[in-house]
């Protein structure tokens, strides 16, 4: 090798290297920045958050979320309780507030990057590689979104991610007992966080199934009597209302265009992760024994392939996101390993040997070929036999000649293939980075840094204002960072819920909840029951009749229709506020609206 | 411990119910579903026989 080349992609590697760890860690800066303005902002970001505090709020006083809805206060919680039950510990800190749950979830995520590096670093070792695998995972314009809200869906991933790296350890010489049954311990926890983790429950059992059949019926067995005694006690314990709530509530109607959609977006934001973990996982199939990382990536798909659910989104994806920076991870790292493997001196002078001896017996086989069409056979074979000597004795082309010649010549690269990957593995991480581009593009740092990065003033457009903000996904709702006109906004809507002259009918839980009111209604709960037949509303709609409610807060309008016909009848649009992208409609009772008129 | 062979019998009859149970197989017209369906099946069913034919590796 020449020495003065070698020097040269050494010196290209480093500097990619660190390239690319700028970038990846520059993703995560931008990531803490919108994990810190979330934290402070004390109201819905993303609709749902409250009901998630709600139901924190509810477990630390002994009572259950799962309650009838058609009986005041009309709410109920559609998700398994844990996530609710990890915040309840930081409700004394952070009090009734919704930075409680975000925080909950902005650690799950940590945790998650931590667990892929450690994974990675385990298996291929090194820094770089599993430094970027973990990175990656805080990359991705989808967990940058979900991330640090007060939702529940990191943390399942959270547990996913560990129960699949102690499981993958299950046949561990010391510790594959223990490993198991805390695999099957986060399996348990990642499906009492939130039911799509079954995706990952399958892929765990699936890999024991294929390592140990008796240890996957075993752990199966063991698996389903936890989950189904503990599903049985909260069932009993909620008069059968665990059942309605959150399962039959969660039958969706499914539109596969929107699968189409979302599953084409993950694609083109993690291109080359998933083309990595695809062509590791299609490796093992073939070449190799499946490894539990290449059957989660697999079945995580299928996670992804629900989000054509009404009420999913791409945030389905993130169970598939960290599987594949974990398999792209291994499948860099294997390859690295593969063709950094050194040589012996007699490993080498094989290698030499056999080069010379398949090239020779190739080149002659070709040239043998040629020269018997010209000459005849009788008169070239001969001579030429003599010439080549022993080794390419009786030789002719053939395909395993060629192959064996290529995998001698493969064997003598090697030593150029580690420097050449080790430029192309940084590179390749490089040019995935601005796949995936995300960043608020005002501010001192942010506004230069969008401008050097060729989105200068690009804004995202809301229903109902811009915000200085850009991604690579398009269109979306979350992912900007909080603007004073919105903390104005929701101090406005506040104000109209202090003041209100009766109970507060909001879509959105945080207004409630900062002004000490109770909370009625989960609007979206009522919709899906509602929408499979399991919601009566007859209470609901004669409250609404009566104009019980002192104030009536629409976001998105998700109620069922006789609950919207109702409120269209007897209340009126006094205000529209815009906070947070989205407009806000502020109704009064026409009771006071007429009371104010007679005045 | 199941080998490749045993895998590949696993997976051409998952594939094969998958397709079905998931609706590709209602036959209302050949549309998008049913192309779907019918390009995850042909995949499930090569990567099906490939494993077969690669014995009794283990999986």
């Amino acid at each position: 090798m020449n020495p003065t080349l070698s020097r040269i992609l050494k010196g290209i590697s480093v500097f990619l290297a660190v390239l690319a760890a700028v970038a990846y860690v520059g993703y995560m800066a931008v990531y803490v920045v919108y994990a810190v303005d979330l934290f402070q902002w004390p109201f819905d970001y993303d609709q749902g958050e409250g009901f998630e505090l709600y139901d924190a709020i509810l477990y630390s006083r002994g009572k259950w979320p799962y309650k009838d809805n058609a009986v005041y206060p009309y709410y109920a919680s559609n998700y398994p309780p844990l996530f609710h039950l990890l915040i309840i510990p930081l409700l004394p800190i952070f009090g009734p507030h919704v930075v409680a749950g975000r925080v909950v979830s902005f650690v799950a995520t940590l945790v998650t990057g931590g667990a892929i590096f450690a994974v990675v670093r385990r298996r291929v070792g090194g820094w770089f590689i599993p430094l970027i695998s973990g990175l990656a995972f805080f990359a991705s314009s989808y967990v940058y979104q979900t991330g640090p809200l007060c939702r529940m869906h990191m943390t399942m991933v959270m547990f996913e991610t560990l129960a699949i790296a102690f499981i993958a350890e299950f046949q561990h010489p010391k510790h594959g007992g223990r490993n198991l049954i805390l695999g099957l311990v986060m399996l348990l926890c990642a499906g009492y966080t939130k039911q799509m983790a079954v995706f990952t429950v399958v892929a765990a059992l699936s890999f024991v199934f294929l390592r140990d059949v008796k240890k996957a019926v075993l752990s199966g067995v063991a698996l389903a009597v936890v989950v189904g005694a503990v599903f049985w006690l909260l069932n009993a314990a909620t008069d059968g209302q665990w059942w309605v709530n959150t399962i039959q509530a969660n039958v969706n109607e499914f539109e596969y265009l929107q699968t189409i959609f979302f599953l084409k977006q993950w694609f083109d934001l993690h291109a080359l992760f998933i083309l990595l973990a695809a062509g590791y996982l299609i490796y093992e199939l073939f070449w190799d024994r499946l490894s539990a990382y290449s059957l989660w990536f697999f079945f995580a798909l299928g996670t992804g392939l629900l989000s054509g659910k009404w009420g999913a989104g791409f945030n389905y994806f993130t169970t598939a996101v960290a599987a594949a920076c974990v398999c792209s991870g291994l499948a860099l790292g294997r390859l690295r390993n593969v063709a950094a493997r050194r040589h012996t001196v007699t490993e080498k002078a094989k290698s030499f040997a056999e080069t010379t001896i398949a090239g020779a017996s190739l080149a002659s086989g070709v040239a043998l070929g040629r020269l018997k069409k010209l000459l005849g056979q009788q008169a070239a074979a001969r001579p030429l036999r003599d010439t080549a000597g022993s080794a390419a004795t009786a030789t002719r082309f053939s395909p395993k000649r060629a192959w064996c010649f290529l995998q001698s010549r493969w064997r003598s690269l090697r030593p150029w293939a580690s420097l050449l990957l080790a430029v192309a593995i940084p590179l390749l991480y490089l040019l995935q980075a601005p796949l995936m581009l995300h960043l608020p593009t005002a501010g001192p740092v942010f506004g230069p840094l969008a401008q050097t990065l060729g989105v200068g003033g690009a804004v995202t457009q809301a229903h109902c204002t811009a915000y200085p903000y850009y991604d690579k996904m398009g269109y979306t709702q979350l992912g900007h960072l909080l603007t004073e006109d919105d903390y104005a906004a929701g101090e406005e809507i506040l104000a109209y819920v202090r003041t209100s002259d009766g109970p507060v009918f909001s879509e959105e839980a945080m207004f409630s909840l900062l002004a000490g009111e109770p909370v009625v209604t989960n609007p979206t709960q009522l919709r899906n029951l509602y929408l499979n037949g399991l919601l009566d509303t007859t209470d609901i709609v004669a409250r609404i009749d009566r104009q019980e409610f002192g104030v009536v807060i629409f976001r998105a309008q998700f109620y069922p229709d006789p609950v919207l016909q109702a409120i269209g009848q007897n209340y009126t649009t006094v205000e529209t506020v815009c906070m947070n992208g989205f407009s806000y409609g502020i109704l009064l009772p026409n009771r006071l609206l007429d009371d104010s008129k007679t005045q | 411990m199941i080998t490749k062979r045993q895998l590949g019998v696993i997976v051409i009859v998952l594939t094969l119910i998958g397709v079905d149970v998931v609706g590709a197989g209602e036959w209302s017209g050949f549309g998008p579903l049913q192309q779907m369906g019918v390009g995850v099946g042909i995949v499930g069913i090569i990567a099906g026989v490939i494993l077969i034919l690669r014995g009794n590796h283990p999986a």
